[in-house]
């Protein structure tokens, strides 16, 4: 008797439960069915558009053709031949796609954690100083104000026997050229424009989250006898875990997405020093008119992005509190 | 006895002393660190009072000779700055509402409920956000010209207002609200619209200012979107009409400093009136680990 | 405008990759039936109608062509009381001049470069022989090197500079301490305009392009602006009349006396544009009116966009200094080799 009751359970789901599950759905309905028209359908449009050759025209001129648009973007043969040659990194060194790859990544690796500790220690600061607000409204305007404005405002700066060279020079390190006239510079460039326009974005995202961390938990840590980096390594870092798995997941794609800030700042100069994969995209989608192709560098976006967000994803699953 | 309490009024002090040191140092860092964030708005300031030609003088005029007051008003005059205003705002409100109820709906679902699939859905949303919008801009565009939104202002609504980034903001505030107070709620009666809507809220201000000011900021300076969808002159945002001082054959920077500085008031206003959200403390309010 | 399916009659072409685009993609009526019909003579346009023809079909018709002079300030060379340049300079010269008339008095730089490659190193083509697209790149090598010379002895503004300040060509020549700057014709109207508007008030001239050695004086290189008919139209009878006034003996004449130059050449243009307001009243600024060979400045090609973009990014790495001049022409040659294949 009593198997069969489990057994009846087992299949399907009760009536409580299916009454749960379409409630869940109505509070996604509004959101989702907006969301799955305007964008999903047209994200899983590009998907596709990867498999196929469509060089401007009308839609009937798409074809299939399979795997051959990343054949092209990661020059299959020709990174095949020098590596038989010996010539091991011809494919960052020489392929649009692999130097657009490890211009990214590099961007990527250095800006994320530059910017979660800027914005965590602005944070922790703006929480308790006097003229809070007056400070928060400084550092959140890089974000607000307009990017022309920005690039063509730090482009400025970091010219040669501009402010920053010469407080530079100040320090006694011997240094004065164009940052974005230099193949390596002009990368520090946009890092330093980026952190100093993201910090305050997610400065804004920590405060609103130090809010929440209950006081008795910080007056039980003094009552042990922790001091203050004590606190904040056992204490706030801890119980801010879901705001840094989110900022953290923003700040990497956003970075893996970079285009405005390269395109007014170095346009991807010098030569292709700063050449992004977004800017990559941009440039055959809307100069060369390949979208096909386009689509396919997008593809290689997203599978990296897909991988690093499952992994922080899986993590998050271990402090998460539902 | 005497000497512990001597020494323990010693390390009071230094510890007193300690503390005045760290704190004008932290204040000294903190105004730096705004002097440096702040120069290129002195800059912008300074162009913005400057002709075209000064603008980029090679040894920095951080004061203009000659202060061009009468640029904030050529800028109403050379494009229809207004009309690109009123558009702006427009579309800035109608998402930001959209978005911010449409979100917290959705965040809840994903934070609070359980249901079947939840966690694959969700990744599905994260995942959109790592396409990178030159991807599938043209799929959407075609898809928006033949359902008749092309060069309309509903257009920029429907691909803002419902964006995955709304959904997942609120999902990780909402999952720091403690989940006993939900169970609480349910226990009581109360069904889960109810818990939305009056157990959320007031646990969650600082996160739903947060969504606001990103979405109407972010909507504020949208660029793209507006330059491909909207021709008519009617119908152009601020940002958009921004690039209209600068052409191949001639340019106002000077036009543009302005221009862009009177479009940061409206967000600063948003930005300031939000921020009491922010030093209200509640003991367990937002986000929690 | 065209994807989204706009009716607009006629469309103007600014690129030359636009031409090439818009025919693919079916945009662009072709304008060989209404040629052969109303028997239009095409030869006013010096041979350069065929830049918008892809597969020997018409497409558009040349309406302006903007090819390059060189400008100076003539208040400048009599406050150093230096003769002007003339119409019949070798770089070598130009150089000459440019380095002599630096610091003196008001003059700063002795020229200005723009950022672009076509101000630095399209020169090259004048000669009419080399293009931009035959993957053979060796023929820039002399202007790179005399751009770099020029940047070294202080006779020009850094390119570094100009390209972190985002420097427009018109501030860098109206701020009145640079003496020349080769640019395309279309800036005569700019600085016309300009000087209603009060932004400068010295005299400045044209002459023509210096010229190597072995390059005829006079020649010049240059861009077309053209307009095509869209083939959405509802009006493609009148738009063609249209154009065919526009860009013919008649409406050329009407361009030229707004201070553009039309793509159509003939001497009653050239009265017309000389006699503009505002126009420089010299004989050498006339003379310039009339080139004696303009080739195109980069035209068309299946892969053009991507050969630009090869230029365009080697370009950058030479002015800044990144890599030399030989490397970078090697750099060109090869990747634009690559793209090709």
């Amino acid at each position: 008797m009593a198997e069969s009751t489990v057994k009846r359970r087992k299949r399907g789901m009760s009536r409580l439960e299916r009454k749960n599950t379409l409630i869940a759905y109505s509070f996604l309905a509004p959101n989702f069915l907006g969301f799955a028209i305007f964008t999903l359908v047209p994200v899983v449009c590009a998907i596709l558009l990867s498999f196929m050759e469509w060089n401007g025209g009308s839609i009937s001129a798409i074809k299939w053709v399979g795997l051959d648009n990343f054949a092209e973007i990661f020059k299959v043969e020709k990174v095949a031949e020098k590596w038989a040659e010996g010539n091991y990194f011809y494919f960052f060194n020489r392929v649009d796609l692999g130097i657009a790859l490890k211009n990214t990544v590099f961007y990527t690796v250095v800006t994320v954690p530059l910017t979660l500790v800027c914005s965590i220690a602005l944070a922790l600061a703006l929480n308790k100083v006097k003229g809070a607000v007056a400070f928060r409204t400084v550092f959140f305007f890089p974000y607000v104000a307009s990017m022309v404005a920005i690039c063509v405002c730090w482009n400025f700066m970091l010219m040669k026997d501009g402010p920053i060279n010469q407080m530079i020079m100040a320090l006694g390190i011997n240094f004065n050229k164009s940052w974005t006239a230099d193949s390596t510079m002009a990368m520090w460039a946009i890092i330093l424009v980026s952190v100093w326009r993201s910090m305050g974005y997610y400065m804004v995202i920590y405060l609103a989250a130090l809010q929440g961390v209950p006081r008795e938990l910080y007056e039980a840590a003094t009552v042990d006898g922790a001091n203050k980096w004590q606190q904040f390594l056992n204490v706030t870092l801890p119980q801010i875990k879901p705001t840094t798995f989110f900022c953290s997941i923003m700040l990497i794609i956003g970075c893996f997405k970079i285009y405005d800030t390269v395109a007014i700042m170095t346009e991807g100069s010098p030569g292709r020093a700063t050449k992004m994969l977004v800017t990559y995209i941009y440039d055959v989608a809307f100069n060369q008119i390949k979208y096909g192709i386009a689509s396919a560098i997008s593809m290689v976006l997203l599978i990296l992005v897909l991988i690093v967000t499952v992994i922080q994803f899986a993590n998050e699953k271990k402090f998460a509190n539902v | 006895m005497a000497q512990a309490t001597v020494t323990g009024k010693q390390i009071r002090k230094d510890n007193a002393a300690m503390q005045l040191v760290g704190n004008v140092l932290l204040y000294v860092v903190l105004i730096g660190l705004a002097i440096f964030t702040l120069i290129p708005f002195v800059w912008m300031i300074s162009s913005s009072l400057k002709l075209d030609q000064e603008v980029f003088q090679y040894s920095i005029r951080w004061i203009p000779e000659v202060c061009h007051w009468e640029n904030y008003q050529l800028i109403w005059e050379k494009v229809p700055l207004l009309t690109y205003f009123k558009n702006t705002a427009f579309i800035a409100i109608v998402v930001t509402i959209l978005q911010t109820l449409t979100s917290s709906f959705a965040a809840y679902a994903f934070a609070k409920l359980h249901f079947k699939g939840r966690d694959v859905l969700f990744l599905c949303y994260i995942s959109t956000i790592a396409v990178p919008w030159q991807a599938y801009m043209l799929p959407q565009f075609i898809m928006m010209r033949s359902v008749g939104l092309y060069d309309t202002l509903w257009a920029m609504v429907a691909l803002q207002a419902f964006s995955a980034f709304g959904v997942f903001l609120m999902r990780q505030f909402y999952q720091g609200i403690p989940t006993d107070l939900c169970e609480a709620a349910r226990i009581d009666g109360l069904s889960e619209y109810g818990i939305w809507a009056r157990i959320m809220p007031p646990l969650s201000k600082a996160a739903i200012a947060t969504l606001v000011i990103f979405t109407f900021v972010g909507t504020w300076n949208d660029y793209m979107g507006p330059m491909i969808y909207l021709t008519q002159d009617a119908n152009k945002t601020v940002q958009v009409g921004l690039r209209r001082f600068i052409q191949e054959y001639s340019s106002d920077y000077h036009l543009i400093m302005a221009a862009s500085l009177v479009s940061l008031l409206p967000v600063s206003i948003v930005f300031l009136s939000l921020q009491k959200y922010f030093i209200e403390g509640i003991a367990t309010s937002g986000l929690k680990g | 405008m065209l994807s989204g399916g706009d009716t607009s009659d006629i469309f103007m072409v600014k690129e030359n990759l636009d031409v090439m685009k818009w025919a693919q993609q079916g945009f662009a009526k072709p304008l060989t039936d209404y040629i052969a019909n109303s028997g239009f003579d095409m030869s006013g346009f010096v041979g350069m109608e065929p830049n918008y023809a892809v597969d020997d079909v018409q497409y558009a018709l040349p309406f302006r062509s903007d090819f390059w002079v060189l400008f100076y300030n003539k208040t400048l060379f009599d406050e150093a009381g230096i003769a002007y340049p003339t119409n019949d300079m070798t770089w070598e010269q130009y150089e000459a001049l440019a380095n002599e008339i630096t610091g003196k008095s008001s003059c700063k730089y002795g020229a200005h470069n723009h950022t672009w490659l076509s101000a630095v190193a399209n020169f090259a083509v004048c000669d009419g022989v080399n293009t931009l697209l035959d993957g053979e790149y060796s023929d820039l090598q002399y202007f790179y090197e005399l751009a770099l010379r020029m940047e070294a002895s202080g006779a020009i503004r850094p390119y570094t500079e100009v390209k972190a300040a985002n420097l427009h060509y018109s501030g860098a020549f109206q701020t009145g301490d640079t003496a020349m700057m080769p640019m395309g014709y279309w800036y005569v109207a700019t600085l016309i305009n300009n000087r209603k508007e009060g932004l400068y008030d010295f005299d400045w001239g044209t002459t023509a392009l210096p010229h190597k050695d072995d390059v005829p004086a006079g020649s010049s290189f240059g861009n077309l602006t053209g307009v095509m008919i869209n083939k959405a139209s509802q009006n493609k009878d009148l738009a063609w009349e249209y154009i065919s006034w526009l860009c013919g003996p008649e409406g050329s004449q009407v361009t030229a006396a707004t201070g553009n130059r039309p793509a159509w050449v003939s001497s009653e243009v050239a009265d017309v544009l000389a006699s503009v307001e505002g126009f420089p009243a010299d004989e050498n600024s006339k003379a310039a009116l009339i080139p004696t060979q303009v080739s195109i400045e980069i035209g068309t090609h299946e892969k053009l966009a991507e050969i630009q973009t090869v230029l365009n990014e080697e370009h950058t790495m030479i002015m800044t200094g990144e890599i030399d001049v030989a490397e970078g022409i090697e750099e060109m040659n090869e990747r634009v080799a690559e793209v090709l294949e």
